[in-house]
């Protein structure tokens, strides 16, 4: 085989679930996306689990009472990218014809934090010292935002216009966390987190949730056949002491690579998962995925191609922003998304007849690298 | 001082330790430690205390908290290299070019004060 395919896939809905712990949380996920797959558990030949915090081996003990049998389980973390990662370590293993059938998931129960921003890790001197003063990753986007505003004259409210945008996505999306639309004035008065990024900016940090894939040598049952194109992951290079920080460059490059990987262009693409963990993101990660030129991102916003109706709908699931980001989940959730857009199962969010589909996650805080790593993946039928 | 990490040199007027990469002539801050494997490649450095602001962000800590606002930012000093950290002082909204220079603070190291006010 040269190819992997998207055999099924599910997720929960993400959101609160109080009481609920990581076994039942993940195990729904699981056992949809098995039998989305028309497959029965006793197919499956290894896993991965994609989570950040949740502690050690939780692939384990979630999969404990399934009757798996004893097969490998390979627990994953790498940040936001976690979930991607899992998908991307499968290929690996998919192409090396070492399995033909394998589960991927990722799991992440936030509310177990009791909320506020995800803090950075203190393993580094560097970081220690940053995290020391107030390091935060919405402070980190925050500062790209000024600086932003700074240098395309951009306006405030170029930025809250994604939020009102991808707020109106997650409306449509029962599995979305947040399914209220709102206004810019809306956006623009909520609370001051990190000027310029209002709370309506920021994805919400309470959210729990789990998804899952079942990837495969050969095609699933559904009549359209998703097949992973392209599968990039890469790692975040030492910022230098006269860096642009709205060059997005660890995501350019890994969807240089992915797109380099496909056969494919951007312009080719007819729909887009992005790592919109604030609003600043999306608009810098237009320029990064090639959506938009350089300098272009707040004009191909406004212009309404990258909303749902749009030439290319980025995030019609809501996007972090509205469905939430529970870390380890979300890769996953982003390919589920695609999943359901390539094959037309995607109900009021369906984003026309895409062929094509990016999802793109960066993440992890690390002082001195702009992100500890980025994931490109490119699915078609 | 409760940071685990040197910032400042022993020199007078004030300046900030840092490490500067022998084959490459890269600014390290902070400085590369005696303990690290690298430190071989390194050699010891100071940073001018006197520079700009590249960005800056107000962050705005919960009202549960009780916490006043406070500005974060991104400055860079000759070298190049770019630091994080307080900024203080401002006279009004901070702006990007604002001039600041480090001083020394028990609880963070260091912090950047606007000069700006003094202007």
């Amino acid at each position: 085989m040269s190819q992997m395919h998207v055999m099924g896939g599910a997720m929960t809905v993400f959101g609160r679930h109080p009481g609920v712990m990581a076994p039942e949380l993940a195990q729904r996920a699981i056992l949809d996306a098995v039998a989305d797959a028309g497959l029965q558990l006793a197919d499956i030949q290894a896993v991965y689990c994609a989570n950040v915090l949740g502690g050690m081996i939780l692939g384990q003990v979630i999969l404990r009472d399934l009757g798996l049998q004893g097969i490998p389980v390979y627990n994953i973390e790498n940040a936001c990218a976690s979930g991607a990662t899992a998908v991307h370590l499968a290929k690996h293993a998919l192409l090396a014809q070492q399995y033909e059938r394998v589960l991927v998931f990722g799991i992440e129960q936030l509310t177990a934090l009791g909320g506020g921003t995800i803090p950075m890790q203190r393993n580094d001197r560097m970081t220690d010292l940053y995290a020391t003063a107030g390091m935060v990753l919405p402070a980190v986007y925050a500062m790209r935002g000024t600086r932003f505003i700074h240098e395309r004259g951009a306006k405030p409210a170029d930025l809250a216009a994604v939020a009102v945008k991808n707020r109106h996505h997650g409306s449509l999306n029962p599995f979305a966390q947040q399914r209220s639309e709102v206004t810019l004035d809306e956006v623009m008065n909520s609370r001051m987190i990190a000027d310029p990024l209002t709370l309506l900016q920021c994805c919400p940090s309470q959210v729990d949730g789990a998804a899952a894939l079942v990837l495969g040598t050969q095609p699933g049952p559904h009549a359209k056949d998703v097949k992973v194109l392209g599968s990039i992951i890469v790692s975040g290079l030492r910022e230098h002491g006269d860096d642009d920080i709205l060059d997005a460059e660890i995501t350019a490059r890994a969807a240089r690579l992915a797109y380099e990987q496909a056969g494919v262009a951007p312009t080719d693409l007819g729909v887009v998962e992005l790592h919109d963990a604030f609003t600043i993101a999306e608009l810098l990660y237009y320029e990064a995925l090639g959506l938009a030129a350089p300098g272009d991102a707040v004009s191909l916003l406004h212009s309404g191609a990258t909303a749902l109706g749009g030439r290319v709908p980025v995030n019609p699931s809501g996007g972090l922003l509205a469905k939430g980001h529970p870390l380890g989940a979300t890769g996953v959730a982003q390919m589920v998304e695609l999943m359901w857009q390539l094959q037309g199962r995607a109900g009021d969010r369906q984003a026309g007849t895409p062929l094509l589909g990016l999802a793109q996650c960066t993440g992890g805080g690390i002082a001195g690298v702009d992100h500890a790593a980025s994931a490109v993946h490119i699915l078609g039928v | 001082m409760s940071l685990s990490t040197p910032v400042w040199a022993a020199t007078t007027p004030p300046s900030l330790r840092a490490s500067r990469r022998e084959n490459s002539g890269e600014i390290f801050f902070p400085s590369v430690p005696a303990e690290s494997p690298l430190s071989h490649q390194f050699v010891d450095t100071q940073l001018a205390v006197e520079g700009q602001v590249y960005s800056f962000t107000i962050m705005h800590p919960s009202p549960k908290s009780g916490l006043p606002p406070f500005v974060l930012a991104y400055v860079d000093l000759p070298g190049p290299v770019r630091l994080f950290g307080r900024l203080i002082d401002s006279p009004a909204r901070p702006v990007i070019g604002e001039r600041c220079r480090v001083i020394a603070d028990d609880t963070y190291g260091y912090l950047f004060q606007s000069l700006e006010a003094r202007a």
